[in-house]
């Protein structure tokens, strides 16, 4: 196994916002969460992006993996319920700096 | 009056009545944009499409489920491939048709048999005169 | 669903001797697609030498012992030993080896499809969990066992990170408004179980009698346990035609 990584941007309580890249083949950077704002809740651990290990590109450099948590309110238009969360899971290179 | 469960019967075929349009797809000269984004995207990425309410059943394993799970993973486990491929080919490569109509782990086994012939690991011959092989032999066992 | 009985030209007496042979095998129909080209899989890779047999023999074994009991172990003790629950937040895995379940095993360094990422998500009265993986079926397999047919399907992958109250109130959990709750979508590759707040009415119960009421519903987020809870709602059960047979005693996944 490589041992290259991509140092990590974010910590616990940052702001980040979901990057949309274009969607083909394959991702596991759901449509839902595509440019919604959200906190770092957790740094998980290192690894390959999925779009990487799904061709199993051992050699690419790992990246840090984040559970973001989003407001329900946030996400889904006319969600109901003022403080229900969502949490997912995404690599660094999918998350960038959101203002304020 | 009828039992719950007939009603439940009457209302599922009474929802699927209605008129549809057929509008055949035999490679179109052109696509809106948001046709394009709506075919690409990953087929298995379903979360936040709507969907009615229905009773949630659990599900006997069948044998060569139980087989298909194991071979699947002892192929993971023995570096032929990883779960992220298997993700990859059975969720998404094989097309939305297959994957809302093929069975839950017959996408597994489809998977593990597209990755085998894509890595090289086998001929695409060589699995079909398997398949007819084990299917010879199913037939013998059963007269 | 059963099959037709083509016998539209002679009677159901197989020892007539009329020249007919009905098998005493299953008839080929019920023997799938899947399954001849499982047998093909499995027989072409043991030839090629990707595995063995033996592997196939022992991924099996774990794969039939493993089941919802480990992460009721899990909770009990958590809720009884507050050190214990501790390390069950801040070292999933090495808490799971504390109730006997190593997430290493059977390969020696986790299973394929689980890795080894455990997340336990706490409970409080205020903060309720639960757990779907919108992409997949992912889920802590080595704790829980193998997931509800329920859990991988499209339906409650659509619905519940977007309508999660709704979803809940189908499996007769309905939460004040004030209860945040949290949908976990398990995405990558840390698993997720729900460690729910110890309920009312157990006070000086043994470990034994509270991992009773922890249920398989109650540790995805579905159910609340309870005293008197010991097992899930029971839901209609789609039989398999050619089951795994076992040896009398419970099956080791439904």
């Amino acid at each position: 196994m490589s041992g290259n990584s991509v140092p990590a941007r974010f910590n616990v309580g940052d702001r980040v916002r979901v990057r949309d890249l274009p969607n083909l083949f394959y991702t596991r950077t759901q449509m839902y969460v595509r440019g919604a704002t959200g906190v770092v809740a957790e740094r998980t651990y290192e690894d390959l992006i999925p779009e990487d290990e799904a061709w199993n590109r051992d050699g690419a450099p790992r990246e840090q993996f984040y559970i973001v948590r989003f407001r329900q309110k946030d996400l889904w238009s006319g969600y109901p319920f003022e403080t229900d969360t969502l949490q997912t899971e995404l690599p660094d290179r999918w998350l960038e700096p959101a203002g304020g | 009056m009828p039992t719950k469960e007939a009603l439940d019967g009457y209302y599922a075929v009474g929802a699927r009545l209605g008129p549809i349009k057929h509008e055949q797809n035999d490679w179109p000269y052109e696509i809106t944009r948001a046709e394009f984004a709506a075919y690409m995207v990953p087929p298995h990425d379903v979360g936040g499409q709507p969907d009615a309410p229905v009773r949630y059943e659990e599900k006997q394993e069948e044998l060569w489920e139980l087989n298909t799970y194991v071979t699947c993973e002892v192929l993971g486990w023995r570096g032929i491939w990883n779960s992220e491929e298997r993700r990859r080919l059975g969720n998404n490569d094989l097309g939305a048709t297959l994957y809302y109509g093929f069975p839950y782990y017959g996408r597994w086994i489809w998977a593990a048999a597209r990755m085998l012939i894509d890595k090289n690991h086998i001929t695409l011959i060589e699995l079909l005169e398997k398949v007819a092989e084990v299917k010879a032999r199913q037939q013998k066992g059963a007269a | 669903m059963s099959h037709d009985h083509d016998h539209d030209d002679h009677d159901h007496d197989h020892d007539h001797g009329d020249g007919h042979v009905h098998p005493a095998a299953p008839m080929v129909e019920e023997i799938t697609d899947f399954e001849v080209l499982e047998i093909a899989v499995c027989e072409l890779a043991i030839e090629k030498g990707l595995f063995t047999a033996e592997d196939h023999r022992r991924f099996t074994e774990w794969a039939e012992q493993i089941g919802p009991a480990a992460g009721s172990r899990l909770v009990a003790k958590a809720w009884t030993d507050p050190a214990y629950k501790a390390r069950v937040l801040s070292d999933p895995v090495g808490a799971c080896k504390e109730i006997g379940i190593d997430w290493a095993e059977p390969t020696g360094s986790g299973t394929p499809s689980d890795y080894m990422n455990l997340r336990v998500l706490e409970d409080t009265p205020t903060l309720h969990h639960v757990i779907v993986c919108t992409l997949c079926s992912c889920y802590p397999r080595p704790l829980l066992g193998h997931s509800p047919y329920w859990y991988r399907s499209p339906n409650y992958r659509r619905r519940l990170i977007r309508w999660p109250r709704q979803v809940l109130a189908e499996f007769g959990l309905v939460l004040p408004p004030e209860v945040e709750v949290r949908v976990e979508d398990s995405n990558q590759k840390c698993r997720f179980m729900v460690l729910p707040v110890r309920p009312e009415g157990t006070d000086g119960w043994t470990e034994e009698q509270l991992a009773e009421i922890v249920t398989r519903d109650t540790m995805i987020g579905v159910a609340l346990p309870r005293p008197g809870r010991t097992a899930d709602d029971v839901r209609p059960v789609h039989k398999a035609r050619r089951p795994v047979p076992h040896e009398g005693g419970a099956e080791a996944h439904p």
